[in-house]
Order: C-alpha cells, then structure tokens, then sequence
C-alpha cells in the first residue's frame, strides 16, 4: 500500500495505491464547525443531492446512470466527529478493468454532476424535490423513538449537557425542517462548497498521476479556506454528583445508557490505554461487563461499552428489565470500580492487544476502512498503522489503571419499558 | 477433493466429504489476511415436532429451542469459554439461528488451525445441566424483550402468522418466553443428537488459509464421529391460500406501516430447478419494485413511500413475497401496489440493465472475505451446492421467461397488515 497527500490548493487529495481491491472508491469530504441549527439543513441537502442533477431529472434517472455504470455506488452521509460535521460522498465503482476503459472517468465526472450542477434554477432548488425529502425526514424525526435503543442514547446526552455538540441530534430537528424553502437550502449549498475544508479520497489500483489529472479537472473550487477550530471537544470534569434521569416508553424492555466522563486524559492515554481499557472492560462477549451482567446474572442480552474518544466519553449501554435497574447499574460500577483496583489479569491485556491487533489487520481488507484510518491521521495527526501496533503493544497495566481511575460514571439513562410483555 | 473454478471471479473453490457425511467447501484467498470459519447444521426454528431416533412416537420440543440449544452449545464441560479461547488470538466468535439453519462461526487472522480445531470441538461436545438451561432463560428473555420492541419485526411476524395457516414459520425463530421457560436439559440433548449429526451438516471456510491443513483437521476432529439417519419429519400440509388477507394492528410506532405478503404455491411457476426460479422472482420483484422502478419513481413522486424493502422466503412448498413500506398515507400506498400487480410489466430494457448491476455485484462481493461467506453459504444452504457460473446464469436469464413466471404470480393471494400507532398515545 502507498499513500500519497497532495494539497491542491483549495483542498487536499490523498491516493491510496493497492492491488488488493476490484473496485475504486473516491470519498469527498466537506467538513466544518459544527452547528446546531445547521444540521437538519445539511442532512436534507444530502439526501436532495441524490434525488436529481441538472441533467438527471428524477431519481429513477440518477440512479439507472449509476447503474449503467456497472452499478456504480453513490452515497452521502452526514455525521459529526467532535466539534465538526462531516458531509461524505462516496462513489465505489469497478476498476476499468472489469469494465470497460473510460468508466471510472466517467463515474467521476457524474460525481461531479451531483455535487456541483444539482437541480437548480434561479438560485434555488426545485421545490418538488425539497417537498419529497423533507416528507422523508419528517417521517424518520417522528419515528425516532421507534428505535429505543438510539433513542435511550439521544436522550442520555441531552440529560448529559444540552448545549455540547454530543446531545445535538444528527437526525436533525422538526423545527429546523419546516424552515427550509428551496432558497435557503441554495444558499447553504453555495455556503457549504465555498467555505468548507475539503479531503478527497482515493483508493484502488490507481496510477497516481492520472488520478490527480482526473481530480482536478472535475474538482474546482473558487475559494481558499482556513478554518482551525480544534476536533476534540473540551474537557468537561464530571459533575460531583452522578445524574439519573429516567423517561417511560412504550415499550417492554428498558434501554439502558451511561456516559462516564474520561476526565484529564492525555493524547496518548485516550488513543493508546483508553482503548484497551475499553475492550477489557465491554469491548466484547469476553468483556468483564459480559461476564457479570449477563454471563453471572443473567440480567441482560446485550452489554457493551465502546469510547467516543472526541468527546471525552466511554459510553456503557443495554437492555435490561426494568425492575433489574438498580441491581444492573450497582454492578456496572463494581466492575468499573474493579477495573480502578488492577482486577484484571496480564491475560486479559493480552488478550484485548490481540484483539486491537486483528482489528488492525482487519482493517487492510476494507477500502472503506483504510480511507477512515487516513483521515483520522490527517485530521487528528494520529499515528499510522504501523506505530500503532508498536505502541499499542507496549502499553502496562498501569497505564491502563491510570486511565481507569481517571473515568467516572456521570450521567445514568434508563428508557423504562413499562408495557408487559405478552409472551 | 473436487475443485470449483468460479467463472469470472478469479477464485476456486475446494469441495470434500469426509465418510461420515460431513460436507466441506473452502475458498482460500491468496492475498488477504483475515479468514472466517462457519460451521453449520440445517437444523433451524421451524422443526419443532420430529420422530427422534430410536423411537417410534413423534415429540414436539417447545419453541424456540434451535435457538436456545445455539445459545447453549457456548458451554463447555471443562470451563474452557469458547469466547475466552478465541479472545486469547484476537478472533471474534458468534452463533446465529434461522429458520432452516444454525451456525457457528469464528474470523480473525491469527491461529487459524487452533481455532478450527477448538470450533469444531466445542460445536461437538455439548454440555448441558440443569443449572446452566436455568441461567439462560434471563438472557434469552431479554434477548426476545428486545425484539418485540422492534416494530418492523413485530409486523413481519404479524405477516407470517397471516400468511401460513400451520407452518411453523408463524412462530418467532427464538419462540416466546413462555416456551422457552419450558425448556430442560434433556429437551437440548434430543435436539442436538438428532440434529447436530455430521451427515446434517457442513463447514464453509473462506479466506487466508490452507485447505489442505483444514481438512486434515477436520477429518481428525469428525472423522470419527458416527453419522445417523435425518429424524423423521412430518410434512406440513400448508393451505395454497393465505390464511388472512387483512389485518390492522396497534403497536408503538408513531410513523404507519404496511406489510404485505404474497404466497405462491411452486407448483404454479412452472418446472425451474430452485436457483434459476430465485433469480427470476428476485429480478421481477427488482425490476418492478426495485430503486430504478417506475413504481418507485411514481409512489415517491406522490409522496407516498418514506421507505421501502422487499425480500423473498422459501418453504417447501412455496415462495413468498415480502413488502414492507412505511407511509404516512398507506391506503393510497396499497391501491398503486395493487395498480402495479394489475398491469405488470418487465421491461426488456430494464431487465437487462438489472443483469448487467448484478454481474457487476457479483465481481465487487468477491473482494470482501464476508460477502462471499454469505453468498456461498446461502447457496451451499439453499441449493445444496456451489454455484460455479452464477454470472453465467444471470446473463442468460430470458425475457421470455420471466414474462411467463410473472404471469404465473397470483397476486391476490396476498396477506396486508397495517401497523398504526396506539389512539390513546399522545
């Protein structure tokens, strides 16, 4: 594998070059600081940007193109990384080839076509299409807690601290949606491809030269940015007193969801210890979580935990029933508490290297999965694959017993089933 | 061992049966590092009535207990947790039921013969006792709390009670609490003797490995193990027509949904040997409800479908067409499905866009360790064999044909389940 980073002025390209993979993917990135009151908008300009072009009237239309592209794969996708939100477009497409010679330069010319000439007229989108999408999305907000398990979540880090970026909703906002009208969205579309910072990805067996021709004749933006606001989030300390909050459902399970704030961690320990730390503790179906909660008591099905290392949080979640609340919560803190005492063995810090390791190796079979692993580099300045694996190795125990002492259980959410079952 | 070229694809396959009956496919990878093991039997949720071995009396085991033996077949005797064993190398592990099939898998990219030697071993020596069927009784609850708060799944389990009059496929596949409660040790050691048989089985491996080590291990760790005769079975005699064409239900949703499901009786498509059939129904239910439909452009146009899926479920006797849809007008949504199966028509034009993405699909899957695990393993189960030509197959499907197999499709023999939101809710 050879990576290669060209700054191209107004944006970034990166060129991976493997044989290992039939298929080229290209990911454009636009990413800026994140807003709250933004995110609905963007998410409904995702979804527009696949329901017409300029010259693919209809969806049907942009997507039998895609199709005649030897089912070439387009998609958008809106998430927030730490302070920022992330708009992606991706294209995987077969290499030549398998196809034909031309293909994959026409697949990005179409990519082009999406972002850059959308169904406009008079600086505005066409209000037909808006109608639909925003019907979608209306539908999927008021679905929302259809889906109990991510609801808990939304819910615990709204009780977490309602005006951090970690309670805004992705989803986006009932409120928000009724105020977009097909000028708007316009200006925010001409907002969004001027003064956002750009990465363009991409990997396959590529000849990086072509690459950068076909790149930049497709790619051009009018604007220079420079924005440096930092990824991370600010270090909240953990409140004095841990938060319950609580909210019935209809439903017959409890959900259960738990921030503990990693509080004063440095970059190493949250890259390095953080993560072991997490896969001893519920990383898997060998975690001590797994072991006591449901192996020991039987109380749940699911039990995990996994860090959401730019906010500062390890988050702890399941499903449980509800009149196991207490005695479920009391042994999730046992066992954090075990993991602040050193109860684990060499064996468990092995096993959970090991475990790192093959997510590593894991990790070159995806192309998808190789682009997410350069961009954290690039934006984060993270270490490359390779000192990774040499450093996570070498991390002690009492790294890891450090950072265990530095988590605290902050905020305890329960969506409480209160219909019976009728099984 | 017989070797398998898959046309187009760049790959073999090796195939083997060792004297047991124990079926073997492997599909080693030169240029990857991860491999996955799956170790499966064709014993699922829907055989719950069976005559065991060495008996004459038909016995009905609760529901449910594919799964529940699944769960339980994780225990070992002499405390060595199979999870435990593959964390040690970094290799993840699970299990799955179904309908028709249970498996057992591990992947990862280290100690690939220790671990195939410990799948097999553990998959082989049960080790049930009171206490242990006890404790997973909680874990199963919850396991079956949490889907029922699932309102997609709550639905298509609706749909499946109106579609079959008998089958057991109108049970869930992990049965319910009140079943599963009745489940003792002995009930699991039936099952599994009777079931986890080497001539019921077979082992798909797929990835970096060598397949002539492979089945050196399999044949030490099986070979020896003695093969008996497929319990018998009654056959369900499951009525041609469904069993209720109408059903509204309250459940937690706040958005409507519709599930509809047609039943066709095989019989009807005329004389296809299975694989061929499937391609034809999966490319009809594509190409006229599918995202490149006119269907699809015509019902978004109205603002009637917020989203949508179809999929395709085989029984003995029957295929059967499953539509879900969420719309916030489903009356409207069910008429123009109900226009469309009027006036069905395949487009040639369409047709042959659809086989060309789906030999463009083919070539992209192979790239990735587990969408080539699924695809073979679905093939291995369903059709009994490795499919060397697949692209082959899809490029000579006909129009002609097709055309006939949708005319065949009675599409009144439809079950429609509403799911609306509870009126007292706020």
């Amino acid at each position: 594998m050879q990576y290669t980073r060209k700054d191209l002025g107004s944006y970034r390209l990166h060129c991976i070059r493997t044989k290992k993979f039939k298929t080229i993917m290209v990911r454009v990135v636009f990413h800026t600081p994140i807003k709250k009151e933004e995110i609905t908008i963007r998410n409904v300009l995702c979804d527009i940007f696949m329901q017409s072009s300029k010259k693919y009237r209809s969806k049907r239309e942009l997507t039998i193109k895609a199709q005649d592209l030897y089912a070439a794969d387009f998609q958008t996708s809106n998430s927030r990384m730490g302070n920022y939100m992330n708009t992606n477009f991706y294209l995987t497409v077969l290499h030549d080839k398998y196809t034909e010679k031309g293909n994959f330069q026409a697949a990005v010319e179409f990519l082009k076509e999406i972002i850059f000439e959308p169904d406009i007229e008079k600086n505005a989108f066409d209000q037909k299409k808006l109608d639909i999408v925003k019907t979608n999305c209306k539908s999927a907000l008021e679905a929302i807690k259809e889906d109990a398990s991510n609801y808990s979540l939304i819910r615990m880090f709204e009780a977490y601290d309602k005006k951090s970026p970690v309670s805004y909703r992705m989803m986006g906002y009932i409120e928000d949606l009724e105020k977009i009208t097909p000028q708007n969205l316009y200006q925010y579309y001409q907002n969004m491809i001027t003064s956002n910072l750009v990465d363009i990805f991409v990997i396959g067996d590529i000849i990086e030269e072509e690459i950068i021709q076909i790149i930049k004749q497709n790619f051009v933006f009018k604007t220079l940015k420079k924005q440096r606001v930092p990824y991370l989030l600010p270090n909240r300390k953990p409140r004095p007193r841990r938060l319950f909050a609580k909210e019935t459902s209809e439903n017959v399970q409890s959900r259960l969801a738990i921030a503990c704030c990693c509080y004063g961690l440095t970059d190493y320990e949250r890259n390095y210890p953080l993560t072991l730390y997490n896969v001893i503790l519920g990383g898997g179906n060998d975690s001590k979580l797994f072991r006591e909660v449901r192996e020991k008591y039987s109380l749940c099905y699911d039990i995990y935990s996994v860090p959401n290392k730019l906010d500062h949080l390890l988050l702890i979640r399941s499903g449980i029933d509800a009149k196991n609340y207490k005695q479920t919560v009391d042994l999730i803190e046992k066992v954090l508490n075990e993991m602040k005492k050193g109860k684990f063995t060499e064996e468990n810090l092995k096993a959970a290297k090991e475990y790192y390791n093959t997510a590593l190796e894991e990790l070159e079979e995806s192309e998808s999965r190789i682009i997410d692993n350069y961009y954290m580099m690039e934006l984060l300045g993270t270490d490359d694959l390779e000192e990774k694996r040499k450093k996570m190795n070498q991390v002690t125990k009492e790294e890891i017993i450090k950072v265990a002492k530095k988590i605290k259980m902050d905020t305890i959410f329960c969506l409480e089933g209160v219909k019976d079952g009728n099984n | 061992m017989e070797t398998i070229k898959l046309e187009g694809l760049d790959i073999c396959c090796y195939k083997d049966k060792l004297k047991n009956g124990l079926e073997m496919v492997f599909v080693p990878y030169k240029d990857k590092k991860n491999y996955f093991i799956s170790y499966a039997t064709r014993f699922g949720s829907e055989i719950t009535s069976f005559v065991p071995i060495e008996s004459k009396k038909e016995i009905k085991v609760p529901d449910g207990i594919a799964h529940f033996l699944e769960h339980k077949m994780f225990e070992q005797e002499n405390g060595v947790d199979p999870f435990t064993f593959f964390s040690e190398s970094g290799t993840g592990a699970n299990a799955s039921t179904s309908y028709d099939n249970t498996q057992y898998i591990c992947y990862g990219t280290k100690d690939f013969e220790k671990n195939l030697k410990f799948l097999l071993k553990f998959v082989n020596e049960p080790y049930f006792t009171d206490e242990n069927v006890e404790k997973e009784k909680g874990i199963i609850s919850e396991e079956l709390k949490m889907y029922e708060d699932i309102p997609e799944i709550k639905l298509e389990m609706k749909l499946r009670e109106n579609i079959y009059h008998i089958h057991p496929r109108r049970v869930d596949i992990g049965g319910t609490i009140e079943e599963i409660n009745k489940i003792e040790k002995e009930d699991l050691y039936t099952c599994y003797k009777n079931f986890y048989s080497p001539n019921n089985m077979f082992i798909l491996i797929v990835g970096n490995f060598d397949q002539e080590k492979a089945r050196e291990i399999i044949e030490e760790e099986i070979g020896k193990k003695k093969s008996i005769p497929f319990p018998k079975i009654k056959k369900i005699k499951e009525q041609s027509t469904i069993n209720k064409s109408y059903e509204k239900i309250e459940s937690n949703v706040r958005v409507p949904k519709i599930g509809m499901g047609i039943k066709i009786p095989k019989k009807n498509l005329g004389n296809y040997d299975e694989l061929t059939l499937d391609l034809y129904l999966s490319m009809i239910s594509t190409v006229c409800f599918g995202s490149s439909s006119t269907f699809r452009e015509r019902v978004r146009n109205k603002k009637l479908l917020n989203s949508f899926y179809t999929e395709w479920e085989t029984t003995d006797d029957f295929k059967t067409l499953y539509m879900i849809a969420v719309s916030d007008n489903l009356d409207q949504f069910l008429e123009e499905v109900k226009k469309e199966f009027s006036q069905l028509t395949i487009e040639e034009s369409s047709f042959e866009r659809m086989k060309k993405v789906w030999i463009a699909n083919e070539v992209k899957m192979i790239d990735y360790i587990d969408s080539t695990v699924h695809n073979i393993y679905d093939d291995y189960l369903h059709y009994h064999m490795v499919v060397p030509n697949k692209i082959e197959r899809i490029r000579k499907l006909n129009i002609k044909e097709i055309q006939k197999i949708a005319k065949q499709i009675d599409f009144n023999n439809m079950a429609v389940v509403i799911q609306v939101p509870k009126e007292k809710e706020e």
